[in-house]
């Protein structure tokens, strides 16, 4: 980072070895002698006015990741590169994206414009293989290895380049081996059998005789489309503009590929670095472009705070994360189904606006305890297709609730389910009989009628060996109201003093 | 001065074409497919009702207790099956918004008990905004899908937000999609809206059953029609059958009331009831003091 010119040294320090020592310095640090590995005492001797800060590894990944991610508006192959360590790096795979930007040297001069008018300093070197990449930014000077000569232009660096084990450098340098040059000449089988086969793989992996893939970030988008902008662009109206365009854009290739989209992705890339993601979802495969625009509408209106203008975004993307075969086009011309379109048009507009896990749906599962016996998932994360899902669960809830149709219609359970059971005080008849008085949120109910108990035990596979059994029963007080609490435990079996909850209430 | 003047010359004037508008509106047939009213099934509220709720268009229904919302809730459910069952013109499903200050003391929805309600619990979508604000904007978006058969809005109390002109704007959007739409108030007391018709429920000592002397019998509510656009109002006691799903009149009890002294008297039948007398309190004995 580029500071004022007084401003004392900065380094970076941890704790290695039982000292505090030197893990990163800036330039100004360097010219007044401190080098890496350095304890704190032996730096501050040369520079006492050391500006010193401990190191924060997840603030340092933080600040990778978001470099990551605005690295994206150049490809969508990004990766970290694990390898390296506290040695911070990244990996972009530019095979077909540098035309786009006008040619590589275009493309790593524009790079480098732009991280360095964020502050950063930034060693790069673009070459054929990662290895020879990552060799060339460390050790050489290279920005560009032409095509097919980076065989030899990693030959002079450092053995370091190759990725290797601190340990092993070492080792390699004892028997005289420095740069990549020597081991590339010698034999394979004698250095492989003493070093390990690790050393000849990152060798071959430099030199392009080994495949290497790198693993990115983000999933490749299955379309995706953007505009870029000389002036960045920072008023609600134009973003809504481009977005609309966008949508518009992708709607062709959909329509190539018999394609229907079903989750979407915008990035807008604001000029100092930062990435602003929105997604939205829909039930079913859309190609219609003013829905699209319609649904990111909703997602940038119902944002808690408002979005980050600040100078405003020079990229905006839009990629069709997910595709589904589209069948509409003939199903919406039978009439009676607008409605069922209408319904899920809705479902989608509430989700992009309050968040896709605020609309749910019921699901059921296998299991008597009552709470537990229903879970609540986001209409979004259930299966795509809305039929074969209604037709499938609707058989599993017959198959739970068999009695739906009852014939006498006896209602044994509650309309209102509280979220967790509210314990009450009780007077019993007898131990194990229903109350007869119970005070529940501060009033106190007499009971008129009641019905039970009805047997729910415990899961013993899932509470353990001392989760105790519940005997709900069906009250009603004397003033009408119906309620569904049981007590918890057997009297005398598993407990001498049963605790009474209240569970449920009926209509 | 002149400012002034202009500024109330103006004001006038939007007054006036203001109200022009709404006489437009009104006069203006309903520009969603009408539809049947959705008749409940008991013959005298049908009647009073002039065949049934208007289906395109804002009701409530109102819990004045915290207790009470299991029968508001099965009030409420009961409509919105019967709009389901209706079927008008392949609407289908219900969604059901609930203001986060609802659900903190209001449990929620047990699909068990829905099912035994007479309702698919697969039907319904659960929207849970994390606002009033949220709940309000979810609440008019649903009410302007026509490809929707019901609407319930749970909210708590009387938040000023939820004022006459979100109602307005609801009863309008509800008119234009020819969706039900309720709103489901819960502990809260009476107030202004633009609603067709509200209702105050509470509930009501069920029947002995034949089989089971001391058995609960099946749900009944006490209904109190307390304002209503057409203008007769009523009280009745109704029973709700799952099966047919339809409400039904409930057989008078053979002893009408255990504790007459714990129900407040309710004048019913005028639009604008006196206000109860004094703070309305648990006047149940103290339990442990009972005991």
């Amino acid at each position: 980072m580029d500071a004022h010119p007084d401003a004392p040294p900065v380094v970076v320090t941890d704790t290695l070895k039982n000292a505090l020592r030197i893990v990163a310095l800036d330039q100004r640090a360097r010219a007044r002698g401190v080098r890496l590995g350095q304890s704190l005492s032996d730096a501050r001797a040369l520079a006492p006015d050391l500006d010193c800060h401990p190191a924060d590894d997840a603030a340092d990944r933080a600040l990778l990741l978001t470099i990551a991610a605005w690295c994206e508006r150049y490809t969508p192959l990004v990766a970290l590169d694990a390898a390296s360590g506290r040695d911070h790096g990244l990996f972009m795979d530019l095979t077909g994206c540098a035309h786009l930007l006008g040619g590589e040297a275009a493309l790593v001069a524009d790079l480098e414009a732009r991280l360095g008018a964020q502050g950063f300093h930034v060693r790069l070197c673009l070459a054929d293989t990662p290895g020879a990449a990552w060799a060339m930014a460390r050790y050489g000077q290279a920005r560009i290895i032409p095509e097919g000569a980076h065989g030899e232009a990693v030959l002079p660096l450092s053995l370091s380049g190759l990725r290797l084990e601190p340990a092993l450098v070492v080792s390699l340098g004892r028997v005289g081996l420095k740069t990549i040059g020597c081991i590339a000449a010698l034999p394979r089988a004698p250095l492989a059998a003493r070093f390990g086969a690790r050393l000849m793989q990152r060798l071959d992996q430099a030199l392009g005789r080994e495949a290497e893939a790198i693993s990115p970030l983000m999933p490749v988008a299955e379309l995706s489309t953007e505009r870029r902008f000389a002036e960045p662009i920072a008023r609600q109206e134009d973003i809504s503009q481009v977005i609309a365009a966008l949508s518009a854009g992708i709607i062709e290739p959909l329509e190539r590929r018999g394609l229907g989209l079903r989750r979407c992705r915008v990035r807008l890339f604001r000029v100092d670095g930062h990435v602003s993601a929105l997604e939205v979802q829909t039930a079913r495969p859309l190609r219609d472009a003013r829905m699209i625009a319609r649904l990111f509408a909703e997602r940038i209106a119902g944002l808690h705070d408002d979005l980050d203008m600040g100078f405003g975004f020079d990229l905006i993307r839009l990629d069709v994360a997910h595709a589904d075969p589209f069948e509409g086009a003939q199903a919406e011309m039978m009439a009676g189904n607008a409605g069922g379109h209408g319904h899920d048009a809705l479902v989608d507009r509430l989700g992009a606006r309050l968040g896709l896990e605020r609309v749910q749906r019921f699901v059921l599962a296998d299991t008597h305890i009552p709470e537990r016996s229903f879970g609540r998932e986001p209409v979004a994360r259930l299966a795509s297709h809305p039929g074969a899902r209604r037709a499938a669960s609707g058989a599993a809830a017959l198959a739970l609730l068999p009695d739906l149709p009852t014939p006498d219609a006896i209602i044994t359970r509650p309309l209102i389910l509280f979220d967790r059971p509210e314990l009450m005080q009780t007077i019993a008849e007898v131990p194990d009989g229903p109350p007869l008085r119970f005070r529940w949120r501060g009033a106190s109910y007499e009971v008129a009628r009641s019905e039970g108990p009805e047997r729910i035990a415990c899961e013993w596979w899932r509470d353990g060996r001392g989760a105790r059994t519940r005997d709900y029963f069906r009250v009603e007080d004397r003033q009408g109201y119906r309620f569904w609490l049981f007590r918890h435990g057997l009297y005398g079996r598993e407990t001498s003093e049963p605790a009474w909850y209240m569970h449920g209430l009926f209509a | 001065m002149s400012l002034s003047r202009r500024q109330i010359a103006a004001d006038i004037l939007d007054a006036h074409t203001r109200a022009q508008q709404a006489r437009a509106y009104a006069a203006m047939p309903a520009a969603g497919p009408v539809s049947e009213p959705l008749a409940l099934g008991a013959s005298a509220v049908d009647h009073c009702l002039d065949g049934g709720l208007a289906c395109g268009g804002l009701h409530e229904v109102r819990a004045e207790l915290a207790r009470d919302i299991g029968a508001a809730a099965g009030f409420a459910l009961g409509l919105a099956g019967r709009a389901i069952q209706a079927d008008r013109g392949g609407r289908r499903g219900i969604v059901w918004i609930s203001d986060p200050a609802a659900r903190i003391d209001g449990g929620g929805l047990f699909p068990a008990g829905l099912a035994q309600h007479g309702l698919d619990p697969e039907s319904l979508t659960l929207v849970e905004p994390h606002d009033l604000q949220g709940a309000m904007w979810a609440a008019d978006e649903a009410a302007g899908c026509a490809g929707l058969a019901a609407l319930i809005f749970q909210i708590k109390g009387n938040p000023a937000r939820f004022d006459i002109t979100a109602t307005r704007r609801l009863m309008l959007r509800a008119r234009d999609s020819g969706v039900l739409a309720l709103v489901l108030r819960q502990s809260g007391g009476e107030e202004a809206s633009a609603a067709a018709t509200r209702w105050h429920v509470s509930t009501d000592l069920s029947g002995a059953d034949e089989i089971f002397e001391r058995g609960v019998g099946a749900m009944r509510l006490s209904l109190t029609l307390e304002r209503n656009r057409t203008g007769r109002t009523g009280r009745w006691s109704l029973a709700w059958n799952p099966r047919t799903r339809t409400f039904d009149h409930a057989a008078p009890h053979p002893n009408p009331s255990a504790h007459p002294l714990d129900r407040l008297p309710e004048s019913f039948d005028r639009q604008d009831p006196p206000g109860a007398m004094g703070q309305v309190l648990d006047r149940r004995q103290d339990f442990g003091r009972a005991s």
